[in-house]
């Protein structure tokens, strides 16, 4: 990897974030002959050095150490990736393209043009065979048997959702190996010709007029060193809080930070006969029965999440937190109809975020939190703790009702890990933040490519359609500035 | 080089009463150390929220100093206020988090098992 240290830089395209939009942005530019440099506010942090979801990789690769919250009531706790390969170094790596009527939905209510699912359908699969998109091949862990053995019972859908990972021979499911940006598109990109900075965010974009002429930096390491970058264009991939955070510091508003779409989800512990938790790996079975608009899957158990699950009623569920091998965490997750906002303030160094949930996310929320208990108990759960204050624990169909009836979403502990749309793409210059290709409108040369373009949440995983978007917009890109 | 002692700051005071409240059993050298995690975890929060936290642990530092801490630890737990119960709730969670994650064998009253 070459690094830098001088105080100025010059390159043609200057790609501010090195996740899921950056990685693929950089290697599709540096391939088709651009010079381009990345900037990464966080660390490279080699993919397996650290353990996954663990403390240690919450304190090195998640923005404030993963404590991060959008505001209101209640508010949501989110999570973003801070390192080299962003995101994709430390989510569950779960896959899954975007639907179609997803795809036909962007394109219609957004006026995106040159949209084609056929288009975007061809470039997953690109992405799926450079990740090594697969299911696992061999053992399954027991949290993905429960979910499966749960919704089986019930005649509910469930499938498989394949990861980005390469597995041993062994084939089993927490052997495997994240095929994340640092593994794949940033190394093509470095082997391309790209350089990257990392340890190093973005103060501001200089614009005279409609043009960005350079860029303002802050070294995160070395004294608050400022450095500068001279540039042609600049791609902002900062992902869907820190992108309109920038753009705003740099002068630009339009429909920028207005629209933040997430997945709202909501948790429980569920607690069987025997050791279940894997701390290392999650579920890779989701439930689909009630998509797009409830899906429940399996969390990151660590002993200490375990702990975390079990504090909204401390009183009536810390005894189990000792039985914590027994112990597995699952969420539901919602498409919500409420949307927030990402403001950044002067003098501040980091955005507010706030985001409403309706009354029908509400009511959803308490839906899904009390399907999954169902699917829990199905799945021969001893006990299962809802994550919410005042939670009753539930140890038969009998407790739901007083489960449900307990729920408030002002009480629950409401959590997000799908952030996106704070700068939506299409020709409705109404709704949209950018043009159909992520150029941001009103400016000649600076762009935006990661989940700040996706115009709602897609209701599955995003990074799918984040990478796709990303590197349809790059070829655009790359054929204009040829051209 | 001496670590400084968790109980300079309001947050420090505050989770480490809310520890020795909730985890009695806990050693004191590792609930030190977990109050040292959750005033660094509070130190890393983003600008707003860390501002947030910083106001309110200063209120119920002061109510503390008015009413006694013990008195103050109360009222922060048990007044379902917006905001100010959420003090709390970060609390708890970061500790929680830390204790279980760094001594996973822990009982839930904090004693070592």
């Amino acid at each position: 990897m070459r690094t830098i240290v001088e105080r100025h830089h010059d390159c043609d395209v200057l790609i501010i974030g090195s996740g899921a939009g950056g990685a693929t942005t950089a290697a599709t530019l540096a391939e088709a002959g651009h010079d381009v440099l990345i900037v990464e506010e966080g660390t490279w942090v080699p993919q397996g050095s650290v353990t996954p979801f663990s403390l240690e990789q919450m304190e090195q690769q998640y923005r404030s150490g993963g404590v991060t919250v959008a505001l209101g009531l209640p508010s949501i706790a989110y999570t973003e990736g801070r390192c080299a390969g962003g995101g994709t170094e430390v989510n569950s790596g779960l896959y899954r393209r975007p639907p179609g009527y997803t795809l036909e939905r962007w394109r219609a209510n957004y006026g995106i043009v040159d949209f084609a699912t056929d288009d975007i359908e061809s470039i997953c699969d690109e992405v799926e065979r450079a990740l090594s998109v697969q299911t696992v091949p061999g053992e399954q862990t027991p949290a993905s048997d429960i979910l499966s053995r749960g919704a089986g019972a019930l005649g509910w859908q469930h499938d498989e959702i394949p990861r980005w990972m390469t597995y041993p021979e062994s084939g089993r499911a927490a052997d495997g190996r994240r095929q994340s940006m640092t593994e794949t598109y940033l190394p093509r990109a470095l082997a391309a010709g790209a350089r990257i900075l990392t340890e190093h965010r973005l103060d501001r974009l200089v614009m005279h007029r409609s043009k960005a002429l350079r860029a303002e930096l802050t070294s995160t390491t070395d004294g608050e060193r400022p450095v500068t970058i001279s540039f042609r264009d600049v791609i902002v991939c900062g992902g869907a809080i820190q992108t309109p955070a920038m753009l705003q510091r740099s002068g630009m508003r339009h429909r920028i930070g207005r629209t933040l779409a997430v997945h709202p989800t909501v948790k429980l512990a569920a607690r069987f006969d025997g050791e279940v938790n894997t701390p290392s790996d999650v579920a890779v079975i989701q439930v689909k029965e009630f998509a797009p608009e409830i899906s429940f899957g399996g969390s990151a158990s660590h002993p200490g999440l375990v702990a975390l699950a079990l504090t909204d009623n401390w009183r009536d569920f810390g005894h189990a937190v000792t039985a914590w091998p027994e112990l597995v965490i699952y969420y539901a997750a919602i498409t919500s109809e409420g949307r927030g906002l990402v403001q950044s303030v002067p003098g501040m160094r980091d955005p507010i975020v706030t985001y409403r949930l309706t009354r029908r996310d509400r009511d959803l929320l308490g839906r899904g939190l009390a399907r999954l208990a169902l699917v829990m108990l199905e799945a021969d759960a001893i006990e299962v703790y809802p994550s919410f204050r005042g939670a009753p624990v539930v140890r038969s169909r009998r407790d739901l009702a007083a489960m449900t009836s307990a729920f408030s979403a002002n009480n629950a502990s409401v959590m997000t890990v799908h952030l996106c749309s704070t700068a939506p793409m299409g020709e409705d210059l109404r709704r949209c933040a950018t043009d159909s290709f992520g150029r941001v409108h009103g400016t000649a040369n600076v762009y935006v490519n990661d989940a700040s373009l996706l115009p709602d949440a897609p209701g599955v995983n995003p990074q799918a359609s984040v990478m796709a978007i990303a590197i349809r917009n790059a070829r655009r890109f790359a054929d204009e500035r040829s051209g | 080089m001496s670590r400084p002692s968790p109980l300079t700051t309001p947050v420090g005071r505050f989770a480490d009463r809310l520890l020795a409240r909730d985890l009695p059993h806990l050693e004191p050298r590792r609930r030190a150390d977990t109050v040292v995690f959750i005033q660094a975890r509070v130190d890393g929060l983003a600008s707003f929220t860390r501002f947030g936290v910083v106001v309110i642990s200063h209120v119920v530092d002061l109510l503390g100093r008015l009413v006694g801490a013990s008195r103050a630890l109360d009222i922060a737990v048990r007044v379902p206020l917006p905001l100010l119960s959420e003090y709390p709730r970060l609390v708890r969670s970061l500790g929680y988090t830390y204790v279980w994650e760094t001594w996973p064998s822990t009982a839930v009253d904090g004693s070592t098992t």
